[in-house]
């Protein structure tokens, strides 16, 4: 009896996360219904989908969507490498931490949205002044999480290290760059939910794009195509949802150990 | 390979100017292929004496040499011969159990094929074939120790310096690791240091227990134990064991009160 009652559970509790989602839809869509609520204000759940259908199928989704990740993926990777190198560098080097140190303490809390009139007037209203504030603001979390993952390396591992005969730069080599690859990962994965917050915000402001999921929303913002608002937020919230996973995914693969924390 | 400790003297800054004596003038000559258990109440620099044995923390004062009996003349540094185990292991968790055994092969640049072909024997023996792929993550507390003292094997160093190396496990896999551990001192002699809070424990393992105050660490008195080898758990319950055990008990039962009331006085001195 008991095994069937476990395995009932276990459906259950799978089942239920899907379940609310459902129940949270068929909600909306009653309410919008029962109060005759104008499509304009609020759609309800199945107009959004019509229209998204209809999004898809002329085209603008794939396009605009193309664009955005394209971007997306440009200027994460630029912050990555960068931000990667930099706070390896300082983690490596004391001299290198103390000329980046007030620079990072300086740029990071500043909005780096309100870098963008300048970045029009220095690159243009073209890819590149939306790939360059996506990565400027991904750098900062990322060269922060990888300093401070090289700074917290387990004293005791290096200790084990150097007692096994590791010299200095083995020990940084081996020891100290493997240790800090959660933290890395860490970083990576603020960076790239700015990325993706920057790059759609830049899309949508002062006619700097003609493209991209942030002008999709703007553009069907100004002519009260709610429908197509909500079809394009929805659309953003799925591919964000997969980036996210396919993050989590590739860390699983590239440091398995990650999921065993305090093996010693 | 002799450990010869000298007026070993180890001074921490502490808190609020007031500098603590962790290990006051320490001497003690290790003797080759002897297996010698530090014994005493936790704060007595059992720990920290082995980690300047080991070339690892920089002494006071005093010294320590390391000296090859048969070749009484030449000095060799500290570290170069020895080899330490870790109470917290000190595993490193993105290696696998194969190149966390051969990371000190690996580290002399020896090439991998062969630094893997001997790190596989050495996982062999220590009962760990088939598990050379798993990640310590996966690997029970028994068996990351097997690991453990299979990285620090290895290297063949005459000297082997373990702190609380069981420490963490349950009491069965305890019992276990012992066993194997004089199975492998018997196989192989060497100059072993074994710091242990356990009074049991250091007189199964040990030719001589060397029963240390409390803070600040000097050495209260030194045990020899003439149970013979190979030892076996049974011995537990000989007439020999059980009066080293009284002895033992009685001597470390003031020092841990001292130690005790010293944590007392500290706490209430916050």
């Amino acid at each position: 009896m008991t095994p069937t009652k476990t395995a009932l559970a276990r459906i259950t509790e799978r089942a239920v996360p899907t379940l609310v989602i459902v129940a949270v839809v068929l909600a909306w869509e009653l309410f919008v219904r029962w109060r005759g609520i104008a499509a304009v204000y609020l759609p309800p759940p199945s107009t959004i989908a019509v229209y998204l259908f209809r999004m898809i199928a002329d085209g603008s989704i794939e396009f605009n969507l193309g664009v955005t990740l394209l971007r997306i993926f440009a200027g994460f990777a630029a912050a990555a490498v960068t931000g990667v190198t930099l706070g390896v560098l300082m983690g490596m080097s004391r001299t290198i931490a103390r000329i980046a140190d007030p620079w990072i303490a300086a740029l990071y809390p500043l909005p780096k949205i309100a870098l963008i009139p300048l970045l029009v007037i220095w690159l243009g209203t073209g890819e590149l002044n939306k790939i360059v504030i996506s990565a400027i603001t991904a750098f900062f979390p990322i060269v922060i999480s990888t300093y401070a993952g090289i700074r917290q390396t387990d004293q005791g591992l290096i200790k084990a290290a150097r007692d096994l005969g590791a010299n200095r730069h083995q020990i940084q080599l081996k020891i100290v760059i493997p240790a800090a690859v959660p933290s890395i990962f860490a970083g990576l994965h603020l960076g790239m939910g700015v990325t993706v917050i920057l790059v759609v915000a830049a899309e949508m402001i002062g006619s700097s794009s003609q493209s991209g999921m942030g002008f999709l929303l703007i553009q069907s913002g100004q002519v009260m195509e709610t429908e197509k608002v909500f079809a394009s937020l929805v659309v953003l919230a799925v591919v964000g949802a997969l980036i996210i996973k396919l993050q989590q995914w590739i860390d699983r693969k590239i440091a398995p150990w990650t999921a065993y924390r305090d093996v010693n | 390979m002799d450990v010869i400790v000298e007026d070993v003297t180890q001074v921490w800054p502490g808190r609020r100017g007031a500098p603590v004596v962790a290990l006051d003038r320490f001497s003690h000559r290790f003797a080759s292929r002897r297996f010698s258990c530090l014994l005493g109440p936790s704060g007595c620099g059992k720990s920290t004496l082995v980690q300047i044995v080991g070339g690892l923390e920089t002494a006071s004062s005093g010294r320590v040499r390391i000296a090859d009996p048969v070749r009484p003349s030449a000095s060799r540094p500290l570290g170069a011969d020895s080899v330490m185990v870790w109470q917290n292991l000190n595993l490193f968790p993105w290696r696998s159990a194969l190149d966390n055994v051969a990371f000190g092969l690996e580290i002399q640049g020896m090439p991998k094929a062969e630094r893997h072909e001997r790190a596989m024997a050495l996982l062999g023996s220590v009962g760990l074939r088939g598990f050379e792929g798993h990640l310590p993550g996966q690997l029970s507390g028994g068996m990351r120790q097997r690991v453990a003292l299979a990285r620090a094997l290895i290297l063949e160093r005459p000297i082997m310096l373990m702190d609380e190396p069981f420490g963490a496990l349950d009491a069965q896999t305890k019992i276990v690791m012992q066993e194997e551990l004089l199975r492998l001192f018997d196989e192989t002699p060497k100059t072993i240091i074994f710091v242990t809070h356990a009074i049991e424990e250091a007189i199964l393992l040990g030719d001589e227990v060397i029963v240390m105050t409390a803070r600040p660490g000097r050495i209260k008195e030194v045990l020899t134990v003439e149970l013979p080898r190979p030892r076996s758990l049974e011995m537990v319950n000989s007439k020999a064991f059980g009066a080293l055990f009284d002895r033992a008990f009685h001597l470390i039962r003031e020092e841990v009160m001292t130690s005790m009331a010293q944590q007392a006085q500290a706490l209430e001195a916050r």
